[in-house]
């Protein structure tokens, strides 16, 4: 059991940077999510802390201990790859008993702990099966096997779920949140999958272009986003986003897109007053732009004429696919909507979730800053 | 499927004679081939007196194994055969643990001149023999192992190595990355990761190699004339030249002391030849 600390960590191949000072704390017994689009550099942070990886600067923690020169083999961590990686030609009992008997475990001991692990598993019957023999489900838990077995301080997946079909992916997701509460240890989990972020971290790591974008729980990364990067990339579907600038009227402000223009909830114009007649970009997610008929009663609703360009039904909501002008977006609107394509209609922005991102200041959302 | 009985007959009829003329040629081809094999194995069984009075294309008066008694005792090829697999084993060993040892540094680690060595490596395998003969018997002598078995298993080994370990390099850059990494994770230094995983992994590529390997330096004449002079170390290819001087007229002997010294390869193809068929088209797609 351990935390683990990235300090300034840099790493450069030749000319391309991919860590570009990467300072997280990760503390003990917490479920990390490292997620970013592919070549975010989420990948070469997992292995520089396994060791797979040199990093060119900074220094990586492990507990107290600083392991920049310290070998894989003596860091005490486990990883699953996203290949699985299990020995061809080993039975399922010795790779999962590989590490233990490298270590010296005692027979008897090593014995005891595969069975209790492939137990957890529901892998006891495969035991003497070879990986070739084993479906594609059946291998990742090989692998998840390998890992638990040897008792970690810290375990790593890098991608474990992405070569397995939907289905199975949604119940591995759920079991390995399982297996972290009963564990009891640190994890640390690779996913370009913005679902999987969400649904099994105590703690989100956004990472883009090598630089960390912002570190912060599920619900706080969805309500309040740092930039563009990560209000555009948590959340499915994504976030809305209108360029425009804000426009001062008076006490009031206008969000102005020049296709519409709307009015900034008297509660907010405090906080967005500084950015007053600057160039901006408006968000809003599409759960908070409602049909008017079945918009829910209380909220700030802002009118915005849009034609309807696709409609998808998903049973329990449609997406409606809309044009203003320049600009398109996606709403959740109520099942019972009834717009046909090419309707002109009108729907209502929910004015009390909306953000606002500064794109003279690197696009930060002046909301995160609190 | 709307095929009439009619068309469909047709369609198998044709078939039929494409593989019918397909097999006549390739069974005449065969026995072409055998006839020469056959011609000596027949040979062996018989007497020379026998074949001076009726000629080598003739029904044999009788059969007998004395050829072979003569040729394995009084002729040596015991002896000679014994001394080939004295000079075989060591080699193959030494040309097939080197080679995967080279290999799995060249297609594993990211260094400097990593391509230089390899391209080396393929580039011996192109030196023409003829312009080693003479540098490769005067090293042996300087080095004071003419004539030993040493000087063949160490020029065989060497010789052998390029061509290995080009083999087993590319083969082992198959072998995803991950699982290497896997195994350093779990607890391996880099020598076990090489004989545990890479290794078991390698098989039949090694399998493939060791078979062709086996032929090629069981079956070695040249290098065993060049480097030997004693009679008592000359491996069965060499040893069997020097019957032809000695038993000039006594054919049935020779022909017996070659069909000895096959067996050994015959062996080892027969028992290898699975991995063998399988090291040819490994990476020919999955």
């Amino acid at each position: 059991m351990a935390s683990v600390t990235y300090e300034h960590v840099w790493k450069r191949f030749g000319d391309f940077i991919a860590l570009n000072d990467l300072n997280i704390k990760i503390e003990d017994k917490e479920f990390l999510v490292l997620v970013g689009p592919s070549g975010c550099g989420k990948t070469t942070a997992l292995r520089c802390l396994a060791g797979l990886e040199e990093i060119s600067d900074g220094a990586i923690l492990i507990g107290d201990q600083k392991v920049n020169d310290v070998a894989p083999k003596d860091r005490d961590i486990a990883m699953v790859f996203q290949s699985y990686a299990l020995y061809p030609h080993m039975s399922v009992f010795d790779n999962m008993a590989f590490g233990l008997k490298l270590r010296k475990v005692p027979k008897e001991e090593i014995r005891k702990r595969v069975e209790e692990a492939a137990q957890v598993l529901g892998i006891e019957h495969l035991l003497k099966r070879k990986p070739r023999e084993l479906s594609g489900g059946q291998r990742q838990r090989v692998a998840v096997g390998r890992a638990i077995v040897r008792e970690p301080k810290v375990f790593l997946f890098d991608e474990p779920l992405s070569n397995l079909d939907a289905k199975l992916r949604v119940q591995t997701r759920a079991e390995i949140s399982k297996l972290h509460q009963r564990l009891q240890t640190t994890f640390i989990y690779v996913t370009h999958d913005q679902t999987e972020a969400m649904t099994m971290a105590t703690r989100i790591a956004v990472m883009n272009k090598g630089v960390l974008q912002q570190l912060d729980t599920p619900q706080t990364l969805y309500d309040r986003p740092a930039n563009l990067f990560v209000a555009g990339f948590i959340g499915s579907p994504s976030m809305n986003f209108f360029s425009g600038s804000l426009r001062k009227d008076g006490a009031n402000l206008f969000v102005d897109t020049g296709d519409f223009a709307i009015k900034v909830p008297e509660n907010r114009v405090a906080t967005y007053m500084p950015l007053a007649g600057k160039e901006i970009v408006f968000g809003i997610r599409p759960e908070d732009i409602h049909n008017p008929t079945f918009a829910p009663p209380g909220i700030h609703a802002e009118p915005v004429e849009a034609k309807v360009d696709v409609t998808e039904l998903m049973g329990n909501e449609i997406f409606l696919y809309l044009v203003t002008g320049k600009h398109s977006c996606v709403a959740r609107v109520d099942p019972r909507t009834r717009f046909m394509i090419g309707d002109k209609v009108q729907v209502v922005f929910n004015m009390d979730n909306f953000h606002i991102f500064d794109l003279s200041t690197d696009r930060e959302n002046p909301l995160a800053v609190r | 499927m709307s095929v009439t009985p009619a068309n469909h007959k047709f369609a198998t009829r044709t078939i039929d004679v494409a593989e019918f003329f397909k097999i006549v040629l390739l069974s005449l081809f065969t026995l072409l081939w055998l006839v020469p094999v056959f011609a000596a194995f027949i040979t062996s069984f018989r007497t020379m007196d026998d074949i001076t009075l009726r000629g080598f294309w003739s029904w044999p008066e009788a059969l007998s194994v004395t050829n072979f008694i003569k040729a394995w005792g009084a002729a040596r090829v015991g002896k000679y055969l014994l001394n080939s697999f004295i000079i075989t084993l060591p080699s193959l060993a030494g040309m097939i643990f080197l080679s995967s040892l080279a290999a799995y540094a060249l297609a594993r680690f990211r260094f400097k001149g990593n391509m230089l060595v390899y391209f080396t490596f393929v580039a011996g395998t192109m030196l023409p023999f003829q312009i080693l003969m003479l540098p490769v018997f005067r090293l042996t002598n300087t080095l004071g192992l003419y004539d030993t078995y040493g000087a063949l298993i160490l020029i065989h080994t060497a010789f052998q190595l390029g061509f290995c370990t080009f083999v087993l390099r590319n083969f082992m850059r198959t072998i995803p990355q991950d699982i290497m990494d896997a195994a350093r994770v779990d607890g391996c230094g880099e020598f076990r990761i090489y004989w545990q995983i890479v290794l078991p992994l390698t098989v039949p590529s090694l399998a493939a190699l060791a078979t062709l390997e086996f032929t090629w330096v069981f079956n070695d004449y040249l290098w065993a004339i060049i480097l030997l002079r004693s009679d008592a170390l000359r491996p069965v290819t060499a040893g069997l030249a020097t019957l032809r001087g000695q038993y000039n007229t006594d054919w049935p002997v020779i022909t017996a002391g070659a069909l000895l010294a096959t067996i050994p390869t015959l062996f080892v193809f027969v028992f290898l030849q699975r991995y063998f068929i399988q090291g040819l088209t490994l990476g020919s797609g999955k």
